[in-house]
């Protein structure tokens, strides 16, 4: 009935066999790093549903599944794929250890993304028709996730403290934000801001949306705010993605006053549209200062690849986050089921939430470089202030300089890199 | 410190977004990979589609209720055939599907996977699939927590024990050998309330025969190994004299007779049949009535959920409603009974996506195992009533039940029968709707010859 060609549903039985599982051993024992992460998955407390295997079995045979249903995903073999689903499902949960929880989202993940496969068609919906009461769930796991996990923090933070450095002697200040959301962000800067000895003469923030109405919520929150530090303020919302903006005068560009541009990245959805699109506009904008946080999480490569890496991201994501709340921890759920199950989502069903036709960018940072900026280190208070945060949370995450830039991390796999750029003149 | 900013509670209306020509680009770029792509202006009310090539619904999925609506759009396109559609719509639902968020989510998952299996015709595979996974994780530790978890957190399972316990003692009052048939998937676990009843009612404690009748798959024997040791442990400690079998590896119930279930003559007998009767396929229900009768009972409970799929299997889309209908009551009830990390739930509702691609896309396979077909309480007494006349619920059991009802969360009450009103027999109501049956039968005074 469906015009959509279906594939190959040979009569497998619905066992995964043991042949197909010990080819699956040899990828598992080829690749060094893969060979490393069980250890992240054994991290399983002590099952409410008693087993008979352990966490540590658990896990490997979860790894072993999953790579095995991408695997046939990747090859097209969809009728195998699914017969695998069920299996990993089963031995999966979002409320269990956090290699149980992973594998539930990579799970859902993978069972969306064979669906869009035989539909043939990948393109994600539009945020904006979704309900408000969607995206005030997404934003408010935001807020949770930033009590709970110093990541957010960490890119605020950083970020804020690049820019307060570089303001140093402005007093017309426009600041771009590439994807504003609900604005954690900012209140922290008022804050150092109105520490000046010398006040500002002019403070606006551009903030760039998917809907006007979230943006406007925002933006009355933000002045809010502005006013109670006594800061001139004012606030220009731009519905659209980055990429479409051609001309500065649709963000409220001014003579005469220095403009930074920030951008905190995530796979929640698509903000960009065309990232050729979005150099165009930083090459002609030549901000004073472009602070950016980027996930080390690859867009580009095949999905197999993709596939792999974003298991060990988020399977260390997962086990940093387990580390401090109990398995019931309503909390974590909604973090992780708002966030990172849309990410996971995203990145596996989707091909990454940019589809523009184009090859993504891997590094921004890198990509930058090409077009006329420098890096602006981050070592010095940016560097110490990350490090006191990191104090104030389970112990396991690691902070990395490198290059200037500053690397988050838990354990041995690093999460984030938070970086600033000038341009070279 | 930095203070959390925190979202407006503006009202939401039903905006529709103005979608600059540059959205419309990017959306048209992607279409390329979508085949038979008509322009589908098919809902008037489409604000901006006019100049859309796709069949991108402007209409925003805004109200709380998008997944039963969607739902049933995709149903309704697959009866007709509308192939375009039925892409669009499972495309949607795939985005907004999910497992494990909201109700609304839920329900798009698992119903998204049946409609998917229809679309495709790889329903029964899917359903096999599911099984086995199922089966192997399945342990008697981990299915008897799920079943006292439930029965803890939520009056669905125990209305019925309750009712049916009451109508057997009831029945059985006096009786000094008593021999009970239990039909039902449930570990046994209505018997210890009745153990304790019979122990402590009268001076003289009858003596139990419980003949525990297995339907479902194999590995499940196992189980009743171990359940058997603990309802001998448990009628010891009761002090009533207790016999218990289990018969198993039965492929239909209408062959049991009173020679294979061991009825003896001096027995009083009452059968009790939790939701067993759905399970069995719509053709031999009559027959299985029959076969109940003809094993003299003197009484029959019956406890059945609150649905039709029966009279509806041929028509697609009338059956999808009525299985959505009762799912969304079904998981809105486990939603709010359970707590939200609950991992007792999840399996519950697995086991729906069974039942849901059971009912929904394998309808050419029959006798393929355990079939769903359910029917309501007035369709279960026509059949009844061939072969039986109600045997009303004294006082006692009925305040058994409300005393029950009243232990759990508000919004679980009870509904008895009228006077002269079909059908027979006691309804738990959740948040006013009925979702689950109890009644009881003895059968008719002399012996009725089904004369077809």
């Amino acid at each position: 009935m469906l015009q959509s060609p279906i594939n190959t549903y040979t009569n497998n039985p619905s066992s995964s066999s043991s042949s197909s599982m010990s080819s699956k051993r040899s990828l598992v024992e080829e690749d060094p790093v893969i060979t490393k992460r069980p250890r992240n998955f054994s991290e399983g407390e002590e099952q409410e549903v008693v087993r008979v295997d352990d966490a540590d079995s658990i896990g490997l045979r979860l790894l072993g599944l999953l790579l095995q249903c991408a695997e046939c995903v990747a090859t097209e073999n969809l009728g195998e794929a699914g017969n695998l689903l069920p299996e990993i499902a089963e031995l999966s949960s979002p409320y269990g250890s956090s290699a149980e929880r992973v594998a539930a989202y990579f799970a859902e993940a993978l069972s969306a993304r064979i669906i869009s496969c035989h539909l043939r068609f990948y393109s994600p919906l539009n945020l904006k028709s979704l309900t408000l009461t969607h995206s005030q769930k997404l934003f408010t796991a935001l807020q949770s996730y930033n009590t709970i996990s110093p990541l957010i923090k960490f890119s605020h933070y950083t970020a804020n403290q690049a820019i307060y450095q570089a303001l140093e002697g402005e007093d017309h200040v426009h600041v771009i934000d590439l994807d504003i959301m609900q604005g954690l962000q900012w209140p922290g800067l008022f804050q150092i801001l109105t520490s000046r000895p010398k006040k500002l003469h002019s403070f606006k923030i551009t903030g760039i949306g998917s809907s006007m109405e979230l943006l406007e919520s925002t933006g009355r929150r933000l002045t809010e705010f502005a006013n109670s530090f006594g800061l001139p303020f004012e606030f220009k919302p731009v519905e659209g993605k980055i990429g479409n903006i051609t001309d500065l005068s649709q963000l409220g560009v001014k003579v005469g006053e220095t403009t930074v541009v920030n951008w905190m990245h995530h796979c929640l959805y698509d903000i960009t549209g065309s990232d050729l699109g979005t150099f165009r506009l930083l090459t002609l904008l030549r901000p004073k200062l472009i602070t950016t946080v980027e996930q080390d999480l690859g867009h580009g490569g095949n999905f197999l690849g993709r596939f792999v890496e974003a298991l060990h991201y988020y399977s260390a994501l997962f086990d940093a986050l387990g580390d401090g709340l109990s398995e019931e921890s309503v909390e974590r759920h909604m973090v992780e089921q708002q966030l990172f199950g849309s990410e996971i989502r995203n990145i596996v069903a989707v091909g990454g939430p940019k589809r523009t036709g184009e090859v993504p960018v891997e590094r921004w940072g890198d990509e930058l470089k090409r077009v006329g900026f420098l890096p602006v280190s981050l070592s010095g208070t940016p560097a110490a202030q990350a490090s006191l945060l990191l104090g104030m949370f389970p112990r396991g995450y690691t902070l990395v300089e490198e290059n200037g830039c500053l690397k988050l991390g838990w354990k041995d796999l690093s999460l984030l890199t938070a970086s600033a750029w000038q341009p070279c003149d | 410190m930095e203070k959390s900013l925190f979202f407006s509670n503006s009202k939401h209306t039903n905006k529709y977004f103005l979608e600059n020509k540059d959205v419309h680009h990017f959306h048209a770029h992607h279409h390329i990979h979508l085949i038979n792509m008509q322009n589908p202006n098919q809902k008037p009310h489409h604000e901006n589609s006019s100049r859309s090539q796709s069949p991108k619904y402007e209409e925003p999925v805004s109200d709380a209720k998008w997944a039963p609506r969607l739902l049933r759009e995709c149903a309704t396109a697959i009866s007709n055939m509308d192939s375009t559609k039925i892409h669009h719509l499972l495309w949607m639902l795939n985005e907004l599907a999910s497992p494990y968020g909201d109700c609304n989510q839920k329900l798009a998952f698992y119903f998204l996977q049946a409609l998917f299996c229809k679309a495709t015709d790889t329903g029964l595979r899917c359903y096999k699939t599911l099984t086995s996974a199922a089966e192997k994780s399945k342990s008697f530790d981990s299915s008897r927590k799920l079943i006292l978890k439930f029965q803890e957190v939520s009056p669905w399972t125990t209305f019925g024990h309750v009712a049916s316990n009451g109508a057997i003692l009831e029945a059985l009052d006096g009786e000094t050998k008593l021999h009970i048939i239990d039909i039902s998937n449930t570990f046994c676990t209505q018997w210890p309330t009745l153990l304790e009843a019979l122990a402590t009612r009268n001076d003289e404690t009858p003596h139990l025969k419980l003949t525990v009748v297995v339907t479902e798959s194999i590995s499940v024997k196992s189980v009743m190994k171990e359940v058997a040791q603990r309802m001998e442990k448990f009628a010891r400690l009761m002090g009533v004299p207790f016999e218990f079998n289990v018969i198993s590896g039965l492929n239909h119930l209408n062959e049991l007779t009173k020679e294979s279930l061991n009825i003896q003559e001096e027995e009083a007998l009452a059968v009790n049949c939790i939701g067993a009767l759905r399970k069995v396929e719509v053709e031999e229900r009559g027959g299985v009535i029959r076969m109940l009768k003809s094993l003299n009972p003197k009484v029959v409970t019956i406890v059945e959920h609150e649905a039709d799929f029966s009279s509806t299997r041929n028509d697609f889309v009338k059956c999808f409603e009525e299985c959505l209908r009762f799912y969304t009551l079904y998981f809105e009830m486990l939603d709010e009974s359970f707590p939200t990390t609950s991992n007792e739930r999840l399996v519950i509702e697995r086991e729906c996506s069974k039942s849901i691609v059971k009912v929904l896309a394998c309808d050419n396979e029959i006798g393929e195992g355990d079939g769903e077909r359910r029917e309501r309480g007035n369709q279960w007494s026509e059949r009844l009533r061939e072969c039986f006349s109600p045997f009303p619920l004294n006082d006692d059991a009925v305040d058994d039940v409300k005393a029950l009802i009243k232990r759990y969360k508000a919004g679980w009450s009870l509904v008895l029968p009228q006077e002269n009103q079909e059908p027979p027999g006691i309804y738990l109501t959740w948040g006013e709707e009925p979702v689950v049956w109890a009644s009881a039968w003895k059968p008719h005074e002399k012996s009725l010859d089904v004369a077809t």
